[in-house]
């Protein structure tokens, strides 16, 4: 995958990544959607759409794949994992920290965690931005809007 | 109550204190988020649903109406000034408005923008007033069956009208309508497609797809990118067209208000479908088609007239039928229902100051618009100089407390993050996830109507063509995929679109 679209052969990398989700997630669906009742058209059970929706996902995805397998290569954007990784970690640990220590640690976690996705970023500016968001989103959701959460861990 | 009644009952409404202050507060945030690049209404509106559930209904609705058309009007500054689009629907802008900026015509520019849009939000205004009582009053003879076939025109329209391939576009409405079913089935009680989490039970919320798709994947996407940076060119000077400009922006204002009216009426229409498209009519009807591209006054007026209008005329489906068109209504359909409103006939026969009150609110949204636009331009420009690395933060805060507050649980967060990095592997894939929240929250709907079409019918799918109304729905959606086989249709869709992201 490193020079785009000089390699030259065929396969539109997109367009077969999309199919592969398409089909997938269609899979998926038919798979969880095993046990349930299909009824027929007139007393349509719960499993009856879910599945009609599932192989038309997986029918349309094969046809992007069977396109896209034939037409000029093409590249997937290099994807850069830190940004991902840091985004999705302080996310995810905003909503732990949030639930057993309050909005204030969850905030600064958030923050500081989430500031290193960018690498402009520095230090002062971090700080100072933390500090001042973490107040306004204490006054504004918790006190002015009441969103069910404890501001402190204790 | 005849029709001056009514808007009398809007005006009202709207000119309470609260929900004028929320008017105003709309208006500033969506001028807000139109200046700055990188964040647009819908990501904006994704983080505020949460919170408009702490708000009286029309308050809420009002603000988040004022969050769209408000970024119509700032996204154009950006445009002008520094040749970076804040938003979608104003790539055209940028084209001949960074020219005359560059000859020293910006403030021309801009007022002409600024009263473009206002012109054209006042007709679309009257539009949405005189419309909706019609169309909604047509709507009330309308059955499961008719319900059907609008659905299936509405989403085959509007995977046609969007950018980007059309299979792709149909995939992304079917997984909508897949993650639409899951939770407990409505007819029957038995739970589905929940892999036994308890969490899911109640269906997936819409705030928890809106803001992985839209708030996280849009702010990794951004960072993966090297900050694009425009250069600010030269002072502002005078803040008012030209006689000779003004001479010839006119015509074309009032063509962009056509334009944009009736573009976003249609499945898929909006701001940005109607800014390019009035930029090709402006072109073709131009006495002086080559001066475009290089600062003519008409390729400012007309897309920004549009823009401003299919912003306001896209409301007519949802406030009339209760069908989104794009995933901005879609996103205005989940504002309504989390207040228990459904939007449709019904409410406008029994709750009238919900729709006048809307409406009234958006002229006086537009009229606040012209204001902080114009006078305070400046303050404005200012902002432009905020890098991204101190604006992320924010909005990352504000995505995380929004899901958080749905239901005060770690499972919504998590899920969200999933959403994110489904919202980033389709964007590597080059899918736009508009469709999936289109297909997500007409699902359900999609589904109750055509199970109830079907039992009606004893099982007989002929139920579909035998009504009037739903076979003419039918055939037009027909017609609609025809047309996206022929292949010289296909080549001028692609045209067009390249147009817009050149």
């Amino acid at each position: 995958m490193a020079s785009p679209n000089k390699a030259g052969g065929t396969g539109d990398r997109p367009d077969l990544f999309t199919a592969a989700l398409f089909i997938g997630f269609g899979a998926l669906g038919l798979w969880a959607g095993r046990d349930l009742t299909l009824g027929t058209a007139s007393a349509m059970g719960p499993g009856y759409l879910p599945r009609i929706v599932s192989w038309l996902l997986i029918i349309i995805g094969a046809a992007i794949g069977g396109f896209g397998a034939v037409r000029a290569r093409v590249d997937i954007a290099r994807p850069k994992l830190w940004p991902l990784a840091i985004i999705l970690a302080a996310v995810i640990g905003f909503a732990f920290i949030a639930e057993f220590f309050g909005f204030v640690a969850a905030s600064v976690w958030l923050l500081l965690v989430g500031s290193l996705a960018d690498r402009d970023s520095r230090l002062r500016e971090v700080i100072l931005l933390t500090a001042g968001l973490t107040t306004f989103g204490a006054l504004v959701f918790i006190i002015g809007l009441g969103v069910q959460m404890p501001i402190w861990p204790f | 109550m005849n029709f001056v009644d009514l808007l009398m009952l809007g005006f009202s409404e709207a000119l309470t204190p609260t929900n004028l202050g929320f008017c105003l507060l709309g208006a500033l945030l969506g001028t807000l988020i139109g200046v700055l690049p990188g964040i647009g209404p819908t990501a904006t509106i994704a983080v505020l649903l949460p919170i408009t559930f702490y708000l009286p209904p029309l308050a809420g609705l009002i603000m988040l109406a004022g969050i769209y058309y408000g970024a119509q009007y700032g996204g154009s500054t950006t445009a002008i000034l520094v040749n970076l689009p804040g938003e979608a629907s104003s790539v055209v802008t940028a084209v001949d408005g960074y020219k005359m900026a560059q000859q020293g015509r910006a403030g021309s520019a801009l007022a002409v923008a600024a009263l473009g849009s206002f012109f054209a939000g006042t007709v679309a205004t009257f539009g949405i007033a005189i419309a909706g009582p019609t169309l909604s009053s047509f709507a009330l003879s309308f059955g499961p069956a008719e319900y059907v076939s609008l659905m299936l025109f509405g989403l085959l329209a509007a995977t046609i009208l969007a950018r980007g391939p059309v299979l792709k576009a149909i995939g992304m409405i079917l997984l909508g309508l897949l993650l639409g079913m899951v939770g407990i089935d409505a007819s029957s009680g038995e739970e589905r497609l929940t892999f036994g989490a308890v969490e899911l039970f109640d269906g997936i919320d819409f705030v928890v797809i809106a803001i992985g798709l839209f708030g996280f994947a849009e702010i990794i996407e951004n960072l993966e990118n090297v900050e694009a940076r425009g250069i600010l060119v030269s002072k502002l000077s005078r803040l008012w067209p030209t006689r000779e400009d003004f001479r010839r922006a006119w015509p074309a204002v009032l063509r962009g208000t056509g334009v944009g009216t009736l573009l976003g009426v249609l499945p898929g229409g909006g701001a940005t479908l109607a800014s390019f498209c009035a930029y090709s009519v402006e072109k073709k009807v131009s006495k002086r088609p080559q001066e475009f591209g290089d600062g003519a006054v008409e390729g400012v007026a007309g897309p920004e007239a549009a823009n401003n209008a299919g912003a306001q005329s896209s409301f007519i489906p949802l406030l009339t039928l209760g069908i989104p068109s794009n995933n901005m209504m879609a996103m205005m359909l989940s504002a309504f229902i989390i207040h228990g409103i459904t939007p449709g006939p019904t409410v406008l026969a029994t709750q009238p100051e919900i729709f006048w009150g809307l409406v009234a609110s958006m002229w006086i949204g537009n009229l606040m618009l012209v204001v902080i636009n114009l006078p305070l331009i400046g303050v404005w420009v200012k902002l432009l100089t905020v890098p991204y690395r101190l604006l992320y933060p924010a909005i990352l805060l504000f995505c995380c407390v929004g899901v958080y507050s749905i239901n005060n649980r770690i499972f919504d967060v998590a899920l969200a993050a999933g959403f994110g990095l489904l919202g980033y592997a389709f964007r590597k894939a080059k899918c736009e996830p508009g469709p999936l929240l289109l297909g997500f929250v007409l699902g359900p709907l999609l589904e109750t109507n055509i199970r109830r079409a079907l039992t009606i019918s004893h099982g007989n799918p002929s139920v579909f063509v035998e009504r009037p109304i739903s076979l003419v729905l039918l055939i037009a959606t027909a017609g609609v995929l025809l047309l996206m086989i022929l292949p010289s249709f296909r080549k001028t869709r692609e045209e067009a679109f390249q147009e817009e992201e050149a």
